[in-house]
Formats: C-alpha cells, sequence, structure tokens
C-alpha cells in the first residue's frame, strides 16, 4: 500500500507560485495576441481580396492540422537558431519563455481566428448594409457596428478557448519550462514525492479552470437574459 | 436628381435586372411596385451602390454610382437609407444610433450631433424613447428612429426599401405617417412599398416591375385608372381586392 505523504508540499509552494506564474503570462499573452492577430486573421478570411483570405485559410488550415506539441518543439528548438542568427543574439541564451509564447499565440491565433469569424457571420448582413448606407467605409463599418456585436456574442467562447489554453500551457513541459505544471514535477521528482505533487497540481488545475467555467456559464445566462 | 439609364444586372446567368431607366426629379415622390422577384429592392439598393451593376449607368446629383473611381461612402453619406428589417445597431441606445455616422462619417461634434438626433427622434415622436436601446422599441417605433437616423445626415433624397413589410399591420400607418409628412415638405423619396393607399396619397409617379423590368413607369393617376400592361392589371387586382 502506498503511502501518501503531503509534507513536502508547503515547503514547496513558492517555487509552485513562481511556476503559476509562467503559467498565467503564457496564458495571459497568448489570449491576448491570439485575440488580436485572430480578428485579423478573421477580417482577411472575410476579404473579398483573394490573396488575404487565401492567406489567412492557410494559416488557420495549418495550424488546426497540427498537434500544439510539435508546434512548440518546434519554436524551441528551430525557431530560437533563426532569430538568434538573425537580431544576433548571442548562442546559449534562454529564449525558451520567448520561444513557448511565441509558439501557443501564433497557434491560438487559429483557433481565435475561427471563433471570431463565426461571431462575425453571426451578425445579420444587413447591419454592414446600413452602416454603409450612413457612409461609413468598411473599416468603420467593422469596428464601430459588426465587431462589437460579433464579440458581445463570442464572449463566453473566447473565455472557454482561454480555459482550454491554460490547460495547454502544461505541454511547455517538453522545453523544460518550469511552469505551474513544470515545477510541480520538478519538485516532486527531486523530494521523490511525485505522485503527491502531481495530485495536488491536478487539483489546483482542476479548481481554477472548474470555478472560472462556472463564471463563465453564469455570464453567458446573463449575457443570453440581456 | 437621380438618373437611371439602361441599367442591367445579373448574378451568374441570372438576370435580376433588364435595361432598367427612369427619372427622379427633385421634389419627387416615386413609390416603385411589383411582384415579389421582380427587382425593385436591387435597383433601388443600385442606387446608392449597394448592390452592383454590370451595364448601364445611374447618377445621383451629378455623381456617377458606378463609376469606379467614385467615393461610393461619400455619395451614400447623402443618399439616406431605410430598410425593411430597420437595421438600428443593437448594441446602441437610440441617441448613439442618431449621433454615430454624423460624427463619424460627417465629423460633426458629439453633442452637435446628439442635438440634431433629438430633434428629429421629437419630429417621428419618439422623443421619450432617446434613452432606450432598439430592442425595448417596437417595430413601428425602431423603424420611425431609423427613418430619423438617415435624416440627420441632411440628406438630398431618401429611399425606402419595404419600409413596412416587417411591420404588424396596426404599426404601419405611424411610420408611413412620417413619410407622408417627409414627402410634404419637399424630400425626394423613391419607395419600394406594396402601400397602394400610400402611393395613392402621396406619390407623383408609380413604377410597376416585373421579372427585372421596369413596365410601367407613369403618373399615379394614369397608373391606377389605365394601367396598360397586363401584369400590372392582374397585381392591383390582387393587391386592391382586400
Amino acid at each position: 500500500m502506498y503511502e501518501f505523504d503531503w509534507s513536502s508540499i508547503p515547503g514547496a509552494l513558492p517555487f509552485l507560485w513562481d511556476g503559476m506564474k509562467v503559467t498565467l503570462v503564457i496564458t495571459a499573452q497568448a489570449v491576448l495576441i491570439g485575440i488580436v492577430w485572430g480578428t485579423l486573421l478573421a477580417m482577411m478570411r472575410l476579404s473579398p481580396i483573394k490573396a488575404l483570405s487565401w492567406f489567412a485559410a492557410g494559416y488557420v488550415n495549418l495550424f488546426r492540422a497540427v498537434p500544439l506539441v510539435m508546434v512548440l518543439l518546434w519554436f524551441f528548438l528551430i525557431v530560437p537558431e533563426f532569430v538568434g542568427q538573425l537580431f544576433n543574439i548571442p548562442r546559449g541564451t534562454d529564449m525558451r519563455l520567448s520561444s513557448a509564447m511565441a509558439g501557443f499565440a501564433l497557434f491560438e491565433s487559429a483557433y481565435y481566428s475561427e471563433i471570431i469569424r463565426a461571431g462575425i457571420q453571426s451578425v445579420p448582413k444587413g447591419q454592414i448594409s446600413a452602416a454603409s448606407a450612413l457612409g461609413m467605409n468598411y473599416g468603420q463599418a467593422m469596428r464601430l457596428v459588426v465587431l462589437p456585436q460579433a464579440f458581445r456574442n463570442m464572449v463566453p467562447l473566447l473565455l472557454t478557448q482561454g480555459i482550454i489554453l491554460f490547460q495547454d500551457t502544461s505541454l511547455v513541459y517538453v522545453s523544460a519550462l518550469a511552469d505551474f505544471f513544470g515545477a510541480a514535477y520538478k519538485v516532486g521528482d527531486r523530494d521523490g514525492r511525485l505522485v503527491e505533487m502531481l495530485l495536488f497540481a491536478g487539483v489546483v488545475y482542476f479548481v481554477i479552470c472548474f470555478s472560472a467555467s462556472q463564471l463563465v456559464k453564469r455570464l453567458q445566462k446573463k449575457y443570453s437574459t440581456a | 436628381m437621380i438618373k437611371i439609364a439602361n441599367v442591367s444586372k445579373h448574378y451568374g446567368s441570372f438576370q435580376v435586372l433588364t435595361d432598367c431607366s427612369t427619372e427622379v426629379s427633385k421634389g419627387e415622390v416615386i413609390v416603385v411596385c411589383g411582384p415579389s422577384g421582380s427587382g425593385k429592392s436591387t435597383l433601388i439598393k443600385c442606387v446608392n451602390g449597394l448592390e452592383p451593376f454590370q451595364s448601364g449607368e445611374i447618377i445621383v446629383d451629378g455623381t456617377s454610382v458606378g463609376d469606379p473611381k467614385t467615393n461610393l461612402s461619400k455619395l451614400r453619406a447623402r443618399v439616406g437609407m431605410v430598410f425593411q428589417n430597420f437595421e438600428l445597431f443593437p448594441h446602441m441606445s437610440i441617441t448613439e444610433n442618431l449621433a454615430i455616422a454624423q460624427v463619424k462619417v460627417l465629423g460633426r461634434k458629439q453633442d452637435e450631433a446628439i442635438d440634431k438626433g433629438l430633434k428629429l427622434l421629437d419630429r417621428v415622436g419618439l422623443k421619450a424613447q432617446a434613452h432606450k436601446f432598439p430592442g425595448q422599441l417596437s417595430g413601428g417605433q425602431q423603424q420611425r428612429v431609423a427613418i430619423a437616423r438617415a435624416l440627420a445626415m441632411d440628406p438630398i433624397c431618401m429611399l425606402f426599401d419595404e419600409p413596412t413589410s416587417a411591420l404588424d399591420p396596426e404599426m404601419v400607418n405611424e411610420v408611413l405617417d412620417v413619410m407622408t409628412e417627409l414627402a410634404k415638405e419637399g424630400m425626394t423619396m423613391m419607395c419600394v412599398t406594396h402601400e397602394m393607399g400610400f402611393a395613392k396619397r402621396v406619390a407623383n409617379r408609380v413604377i410597376f416591375m416585373d421579372q427585372g423590368r421596369i413596365v410601367e413607369d407613369d403618373s399615379k393617376e394614369e397608373f391606377f385608372a389605365n394601367p396598360r400592361s397586363e401584369r400590372a392589371q392582374q397585381f392591383l387586382a390582387k393587391i386592391l381586392h382586400h
């Protein structure tokens, strides 16, 4: 019978908190860049200019057809070489965090752009006609009329995608980056208490994600009755 | 004011408009009617370039709509349009709906735009609703706001695309009254509508369309008394006898 021993957890908390900070930073910046770049991609995809629409479609299909772990590995192994040469960054500089952030942001943009495209398409066509009839150009019609409505419809989906992203950040372990999961693994391994540490990490992930999705549900209710 | 000359439009092999020509002078009120699918909505959407057309020419106040060099946004800012489904912006209050294009397109100051909007709102009898959102108003009220929103741009003419078709019967008149008022003040208007009572009272001319062609283009007296085409006779018989 396995004897659980939780005593190493309290001492590890500061280290775990550092890991959580890395997780949160990666999540936050990927959500932010994902939404901005995703919006641009969605607008390109819906644009009448063929070249833009093809580029966006290609981008989205590429990233959605490749496992996230692989994208992260590319960004960990290959991209730093290029970027390092390009900007004359000395060899051996730790670029793991920036690589991971770039990988996540570019990957998640593909998913966000699909959510945002659906959101834009959910706004009735007549709204663009009305905006144009008032003399607004395409950019104004998008910015002032279509996108605000689209985002309002999309808030729950965007948040849900954010929660998935939060969990997916654990994949940065492939680059040995100490995010929350990575930190838990390292401490557990060091203290010979891997099982306890990973159970504890699982509980933390569950509590955060479950409460966040409950929050989204309540938000959704509030919006749908408004 | 508006000149439509030999306009044709097709979607692929489907011909929507065939060789349509007519003219609207300043201060004239034209009613465009015809069975559904006859191209009447498409025709008036061509007037402000919301629908492109392949051949022919439309000139609005000296500007060619089909010319690729024309700044369509600039032209549209001067041509008011009212839609079947109102198309107020649901995420903005009534006041914001009235002010937004004045500020963003015409560059008016915010308070000046709001002032103007409220005056027009008063004119369509809805001043008390200024702070509400479109979803809180009835269809008839929303359409009156939509008319006020178009008027806030000081348009040189107004296009109405079946403005009462989506309304409950008891709300039709409140919208027609606003339109009648507008016509009396001398606004140039082109209205796609099935409201023959409105046409009889207010229109100068009636255009009857069928299968993408302008079949009749007559004074309203002539149109209602002696429609020449068989198609228009049938249409009038159906629409007037109930």
